[in-house]
């Protein structure tokens, strides 16, 4: 191809955008350029240093790319890097920060689940899988990523609303001395002390306790 | 090993996470990493690790911080700060090696010289500053092998 003149401007704002370790490449298109612009993707390995073109992402027009595979093992560090390409015209590379799946990605909330006898309500959380290539690979809890991960659960009195919470480690709760024929409402959140991550609070899940007997 | 590293990696890694785009940002090197390439930490046997961790503490210490002095006055701050940390973990830690005579098998011995070597392959200050900026690697390392 003829030679390209890269005064195009750059993207902008390239960034990673993780979540459960799905780790999603984002970028804003470069400044003054309506449609049209295509973009290329690479990759490399921290401290291996090699670009790796990814395919996928060639000379596409959104402003993603899911290099969620290439970035599975979270024990490694990487970087990536987008090119503009409009009317033989062309950006710079654009890298990312060094980005860390372990520290930058965010967690979503527990799944919740609850039970009520007459006089309390019991309390089961489930933390989400790590990412995974397909529905066949086997599954990482995100518990064995996090080994001292920890829950904060709020309960909600919806007649009195007195709200209590509790901080637990491991993912069962009974919460007794309730009081009959009452609605509680549950919502519970992931703490990872080090590294530091939160998720933030589920939706709220509330059931009534049963009436006296 | 017998010996646990007394050091709250929560608050280093706190003070290491409000400079650590600016500290990597300050190494342009991506094809060599000072921790984790050719061999990555976490390959450190489970009886190796008190001696290698006395000596990765002992290498930040002597050979990093004392190099990574800037022309911001904050990070200046938060490096002296983790500084500190390291000093006082690694005068426990070199303790408590003494008494319980932790191992230095050939394997972690081999580890360190590696580290060394990536470390003599660059500038002092461009090392240091790597070295710095690997911080997160240590981090994620000690935890996972508590």
């Amino acid at each position: 191809s003829g030679e390209l003149y890269c005064s195009l401007p750059n993207p902008r704002n390239v960034r990673f955008e993780s979540i459960n370790m799905k780790n999603v490449l984002h970028w804003s298109s470069p400044e003054g350029t309506g449609n049209g612009v295509l973009y290329r993707v690479k990759y490399s390995v921290y401290g291996v240093g090699k670009w790796i073109r990814k395919p996928e992402c060639r000379n596409i027009n959104r402003t993603w790319c899911d290099l969620s595979s290439e970035t599975s093992d979270y024990e490694e560090q990487y970087y990536a890097s987008v090119k503009a390409f409009l009317n033989g015209m062309c950006s710079e590379w654009v890298e990312t920060t060094r980005f860390n799946p372990l520290t930058d990605t965010k967690i979503d909330p527990p799944m919740v689940s609850v039970s009520s006898t007459d006089r309390s309500i019991s309390i089961i959380l489930a933390v989400p899988e790590k990412w995974k290539r397909s529905p066949e690979e086997e599954s990482i809890s995100l518990l064995q990523v996090y080994p001292g991960l920890q829950y904060n659960v709020s309960v909600l009195n919806k007649k009195t609303k007195k709200r209590w919470f509790f901080s637990i480690s491991n993912n069962t709760l009974v919460v007794p001395w309730l009081e009959p024929g009452t609605a509680y409402c549950v919502s519970a959140q992931i703490h990872v002390t080090t590294p530091l991550l939160d998720s933030g609070f589920s939706k709220e899940h509330c059931i009534a306790t049963l009436k006296d007997k | 090993g017998a010996c646990r590293v007394s050091m709250s990696t929560a608050e280093i890694r706190a003070g290491f996470t409000a400079i650590k785009a600016n500290i990597q940002s300050r190494d342009p090197v991506r094809s060599l990493s000072i921790l984790s390439h050719p061999h990555p930490l976490n390959r450190v046997k489970s009886s190796d690790r008190c001696c290698i961790t006395h000596h990765l503490l002992t290498f930040y210490v002597d050979k990093v911080f004392k190099h990574c002095t800037t022309e911001d006055s904050f990070l200046n701050r938060k490096i002296s700060s983790i500084a500190n940390s390291f000093l006082s973990a690694r005068r426990k830690l070199g303790q408590c090696r003494e008494q319980n005579n932790c191992e230095c098998g050939e394997e972690s011995t081999e580890k360190f010289k590696q580290i060394l070597t990536n470390y003599e392959g660059l500038n002092v200050t461009s090392a240091a500053m790597k070295s710095l900026g690997e911080l997160d690697i240590l981090l994620d390392w000690m935890e996972k092998s508590r």
